[in-house]
């Protein structure tokens, strides 16, 4: 997973929620602007955020990306990439009735087919019959992690970008369906279960396709005062066609080559992502640390990942410090096909196909990252972060490195240096 | 016990424990007393300095009574609502930006209304039961409540 399919790239939204979310906006806008009681309230919102940032990487074998997508990084495409963290979204907000409002957000980044056209992030219709419960229809955030609402707003984060050994143990950030929210309050602790049901479909370049069904996921909420935990379980059905060929070649291999495709193959799949998260942050300093653990039988494996944040805030500046590590819990080679009691003819084929297992195999990375960095707090809705990481990958692994070139050799570390500038309006 | 520790962790932070927020926004001029009002017409008499804090960073949307509760601020950059937001919530400027980042982009929910003038606050807080807002204690009079911590 880590290394080929992750996010929902630029995807269209189904027509018929499209269709939904624009009718809504434009007839109920027509409808009850005339009808609005208070005259400083407007029924629509608009607002946007964005995050300018360039990224080095010390290692020119291979690219770093914070999305392991994405078709290249920093390192080998070119030292210096301002495509790594680097996105403007806006987002429009209309509230027909205190129940009834509709949001649509475009998000322009680099894409997996590395062009920066905007895609729909989130459009979705939500009906509040009362402050604590809601129903939402459309494109919807997956609430896995205790940071999904955020991940891509710079602003509204403390790093640089959110680590990524624990936010890609899931490839999808949103899926098309719906889901529910009720609110509990039980003096003074605050309870929100949110659970979501839908589906995803996206391409992956040059010709894939990665689609999940039958999605769900259940996250609780426990608010206290400066206190935030958040557990999460995700499960869908994965189908990633890209890797059919493979597979299909192996099947020509007899008994052991079809029970190697069955056992490795990305074909309607059940993933299990699950994770635990908890916030402390009384004004002054935070501590943050979540861990997650994504079951999936496939050469994209199961993994475990954690990471622990601090920061402390003084004046306008919040230095902080992370550790963050993930580790592969299924093999990361096999030996595949038995060579030696197949015809000479078929040699070499078993031979590469082994070789192809035994790269998807290695690519589920195990790394470990110390960041250290800067928040400050320039002016209103302006912040610039200075951010410093140095990754050690796990011996024999490319970690969470792309474009992984000849050269390369697996186990290293790398340096990066990332510079952002994120604003909110 | 639980909630004794936790308010003194606030207070803590309200007073000191910070020492650039504070700095950022004490400096450079006398401190003066920010106090949550309600209207005179409600029956919210006290609410804690965390239960104010949750309605106006929209974690709570009622009174511990279960009445609407509608919080009204102060624009953005007042010296009222800079203190205020340190005082009641430990959190500066920014970070109550960070923190409505973080809804807005959602869908989850949208910052109180922002109003220029304490004037008009008090103005709009006498008139409705359901509004909590918040002023220097010494713009405050008859119209409206002072909530006791």
């Amino acid at each position: 997973m880590q290394n080929q399919t992750t996010r929902s790239g630029p995807r269209r939204l189904p027509r018929v929620l499209n269709a939904i979310v624009v009718a809504a906006m434009l007839c109920c806008a027509a409808g009850m602007s005339a009808a609005a009681e208070d005259p400083d309230a407007s029924m629509f919102s608009f607002s946007g955020f964005g995050t300018l940032g360039l990224v080095h990487s010390s290692e020119d074998e291979a690219d770093f990306t914070a999305n392991p997508l994405r078709p290249n990084g920093a390192g080998y495409t070119r030292p210096w990439s301002p495509d790594i963290d680097s996105r403007v979204g806006a987002q429009v907000i209309a509230r027909f009735t205190p129940q009834f409002s509709a949001m649509l957000q475009v998000i322009a980044e680099q894409n997996d087919d590395n062009t920066f056209t905007p895609h729909v992030e989130w459009a979705n219709i939500t009906y509040e019959p009362t402050p604590e419960f809601s129903v939402r229809v459309g494109r919807i955030v997956l609430p896995t992690f205790l940071l999904s609402d955020s991940r891509k707003v710079g602003y509204a984060n403390p790093w640089v970008r959110p680590p990524l050994e624990v936010y890609s143990l899931s490839p999808i950030f949103n899926s098309d369906g719906a889901d529910a929210s009720y609110k509990m309050h039980l003096g003074e602790v605050i309870n929100t279960l949110v659970g979501t049901f839908g589906k995803t479909d996206f391409a992956v370049p040059p010709s894939g396709n990665f689609d999940t069904k039958n999605l769900w996921v259940i996250a609780d909420t426990v608010e206290y005062g400066a206190l935030t935990v958040h557990f999460a379980y995700e499960t869908s059905s994965y189908n990633y066609d890209t890797l059919d060929p493979l597979f299909n070649a192996f099947r020509q291999f007899g008994l052991q080559g079809a029970a190697l495709a069955d056992r490795y193959d990305l074909d309607n799949k059940r993933a299990q992502v699950i994770t635990a998260g908890a916030m402390y942050d009384p004004g002054c300093w935070f501590l943050t640390g979540e861990w997650g653990k994504r079951n999936l039988h496939s050469a994209y494996g199961a993994s475990t990942a954690w990471y622990l944040s601090t920061g402390y805030r003084v004046a306008k500046f919040t230095p902080y410090l992370n550790y963050a590590k993930v580790k592969a819990d299924t093999n990361t080679s096999d030996p595949g096909l038995d060579v030696s009691g197949l015809p000479p003819y078929l040699t070499a084929t078993a031979t590469g196909l082994n070789a192809a297992l035994n790269a998807i195999l290695a690519a589920n990375g195990a790394q470990n990252t110390i960041s250290v960095g800067s928040r400050w707090d320039v002016m209103k809705s302006v912040d610039l972060k200075l951010q410093y990481d140095h990754i050690d990958l796990g011996r024999g692994s490319d970690g969470l490195l792309i474009n992984v070139q000849p050269g390369f050799r697996s186990g290293g570390a790398v340096d990066l240096l990332s510079i952002s500038v994120d604003f909110v309006w | 016990m639980v909630k004794n520790l936790y308010v003194s962790l606030v207070n803590r932070t309200a007073w000191c424990a910070c020492v650039g927020l504070v700095l950022t926004v004490v400096v450079g001029r006398a401190t003066a007393d920010v106090v949550a009002v309600v209207s005179s017409t409600s029956t919210v008499t006290a609410l804690s300095k965390a239960q104010v804090a949750d309605i106006f960073l929209g974690k709570v949307s009622r009174f511990p009574d279960g009445t609407p509760a509608i919080a009204i601020d102060h624009i953005e950059g007042s010296p009222a609502r800079d203190e205020f937001y340190v005082s009641y919530a430990g959190k500066s400027p920014a970070q109550i930006k960070s923190h409505w980042a973080k809804i807005t982009f959602t869908g989850r929910g949208q910052p109180p209304k922002a109003v220029s003038s304490e004037n008009e606050i008090r103005k709009l807080t006498a008139a409705n039961p359901q509004i909590i807002s918040y002023m220097e204690r010494s713009a405050v009079d008859s119209s409206v409540r002072v909530l006791v911590p």
